[in-house]
């Protein structure tokens, strides 16, 4: 059953993943996306892990995948990106990539993983709070002093000096 | 002569029921019979009283009431009856569909006009049928240089999500469809869909209208977000869990709201601009922009649409009576079922029906769902009230609301509650259990 799921899971995202680099529609190619994006969501919650898993849900499917969305929909295709028609190049790149996924594949299968654990408990989110609280204090710290920056970053981009205070919105 | 029935002749009423008797039998031994081998050759069936349930069993279980209870109570507390029909789809579309006629006539009031009046004599009871008939049974158009794969999915989809946001909803003790232990970030999850839906719907039905409607659905709900999570964030914190259900359990003896008034102001003023009611409708303005993204929706996608709105409505209703009202706590109201009746059957009259076992449902649970009705109804007036008061807000602000006043009130009661817990009042081994 589990393996089942896995395979479908593991089938939808790489699907999805190569339609959202190769579809010509832009608007196609971020839904790809964001199944792609659900299908990691499922694969956290096929190893346990609800409160990532719903994470993933709300801050990369509701959140990022909606950014993108909007960009494509309000910028013209030609203004973020032109596309370069080069065979040679793709299958560089799909050589390349599957030189790093037998590459890894090799490890991981060496490495003794080859079935999963599925009796294991769900992981509780509460130590995972705890652990951030303690031993990734640094980490979080850290995560902080960046989302304040990107804060401020944001706060100075939307104040701009060549709005008269009439014009201004309220 | 009958003036009833002018043609009436006995022997041709006799040989109807003759005729009716034939058919009966032949569909029996032609359909009936067949689906039973089926069933006892293919399906697994439940064990019910000790007893394999085989379609043979069932019927003669119709024939006597009190054999019938059994199945019926196994029935109850399948994953299937909870997903379809009570505390899921069922119950759900029951009070949304409620709500659609309830709200036409409570504005009709407070506006002094009448309202729906003529289909079904007494006050327009049966306007909401009408209306239902009529959408389904209109064409439906897609417009011709419309998206149609992302159109048609459109409405199946939103419908969908709203289903799956009612599913997390508890409505008594033990009752709820889906129970995961991180219900609240669910929620979050699942209300992280509406906007991409109502974009993407918006984009592909290829109409300027509906794409404005469309991208103020999405600014207004990206907007109006992060206050509504920010605002739960006090209840996690005095609670400890992110279970609905736990939730519930821990406002036994008083309501969240008493501690994190602002929280619930602001989850409110959020729910209001979630659903896109006045006075946040401004993706479906109608005197703006034809119907903001709906425009182009019509029959019984358009149906979809107002399903899934509403079943939105119950679930957002339901979610701050879960949080804040105290879910389906209340005083027991419900009258205990008499112990004779349980052990002996009902006796009426030169009837007895010896059925033991009758309540389907316990008293916890009647009483349970009672409360949490009343209370979400309350709350679902509340959502209604405004339209019937307020004009619409210009979307500056609007944004001005979600972006800057309802971030920053909705960090106070964060603080209130940090204040309560390191202060012992709340919390494990605080003044208040």
């Amino acid at each position: 059953m589990v393996d089942t799921v896995f395979l479908a899971l593991s089938v939808l995202t790489i699907g999805s993943a190569i339609v959202a680099l190769e579809i010509r529609s832009l608007i196609y190619g971020s839904i790809a996306l964001m199944i792609t994006l659900s299908g990691i969501a499922g694969f956290f919650l096929l190893l346990d892990a609800p409160f990532v898993a719903m994470f993933q849900l709300s801050v990369y499917v509701g959140s990022i995948a909606v950014l993108i969305l909007f960009t494509v929909m309000l910028v013209r295709r030609e203004l973020i990106f032109n596309k370069i028609e080069d065979k040679r190049r793709r299958y560089a790149g799909i050589g390349l990539m599957l030189a790093l996924m037998l590459g890894i594949g090799m490890i991981i299968i060496g490495s003794g993983m080859k079935s999963m654990e599925t009796n294991s408990p769900t992981v509780d989110y509460k130590k995972i709070g705890a652990d951030f609280l303690t031993y990734y204090s640094p980490a979080l710290i850290v995560m902080a002093l960046i989302l304040a920056s990107s804060v401020v970053g944001a706060l100075t981009l939307a104040r701009r000096e060549d709005i008269t205070n009439d014009q201004r919105a309220d | 002569m009958s003036t009833i029935a002018p043609q009436f002749r006995l022997s041709r009423f006799i040989a109807s029921l003759f005729d009716i008797i034939f058919w009966v039998l032949l569909i029996f031994s032609l359909v009936g019979l067949p689906i039973v081998f089926i069933i006892l050759f293919y399906i697994k069936m439940p064990i019910v009283n000790h007893q394999l349930l085989t379609p043979y069993l069932a019927m003669t279980w119709m024939a006597d009431p009190s054999r019938t209870l059994p199945i019926i109570k196994t029935l109850l507390h399948t994953t299937f009856f909870h997903v379809v029909a009570f505390p899921g789809f069922g119950f759900a579309a029951l009070l949304a569909a409620a709500t659609i006629f309830v709200e036409r006539k409570f504005l009709a009031k407070i506006q002094l006009r009448v309202g729906p009046l003529y289909c079904g004599k007494i006050e327009g009871i049966l306007q909401l049928m009408g209306d239902g008939l009529k959408l389904i049974s209109k064409e439906i158009i897609i417009p011709a240089k419309a998206d149609k794969p992302i159109f048609w999915v459109g409405p199946l989809l939103f419908v969908g999500t709203a289903g799956a946001f009612v599913s997390l909803i508890p409505v008594a003790p033990g009752w709820v469809v889906a129970n995961p232990n991180v219900g609240l970030l669910a929620v979050f999850a699942t209300i992280g869909f509406f906007p991409i839906i109502s974009v993407l719907s918006a984009w592909a039905a290829n109409n300027k209208w509906t794409f404005i409607g469309g991208l103020r659905a999405l600014h207004q709900m990206i907007a109006f977000e992060i206050p509504l999570i920010l605002s739960l964030l006090s209840i996690v914190i005095m609670t400890g869990t992110l279970n609905l259900s736990q939730i519930v359990e821990s406002q036994q003896h008083y309501w969240w709201i008493v501690f994190a008034p602002v929280s619930a102001i602001v989850f409110f003023i959020c729910i209001i601009a979630e659903l896109e009611r006045v006075p946040f409708d401004l993706p479906e303005a109608e005197s703006e922009i034809v119907a903001g993204w709906l425009t182009e929706f019509s029959g019984m996608m358009y149906g979809l649409i107002q399903l899934g709105t509403y079943l939105k409505l119950y679930a957002f209703a339901g979610l701050f009576t879960v949080l804040f009202l105290g879910g389906w706590n209340g005083p027991m109201v419900w009258p205990a079922f008499p112990a004779d009746i349980v052990t002996q059957g009902i006796t009426i009259g030169p009837i007895t029906a010896k059925i033991a076992g009758l309540p389907l449902f316990d008293q916890d649970m009647l009483n349970g769902t009672l409360w949490f009705v009343i209370k979400t109804v309350g709350v679902i007036l509340l959502i209604l009230l405004p339209r019937g008061v307020f004009p619409r807000i210009r979307i500056d602000m609007l944004l001005h609301t979600g972006w800057y006043k309802l971030i920053g009130l909705s960090f106070i009661n964060i603080f209130i509650a940090l204040g309560l817990l390191y202060a012992g009042v709340l919390g494990p081994g605080g003044l208040i259990q």
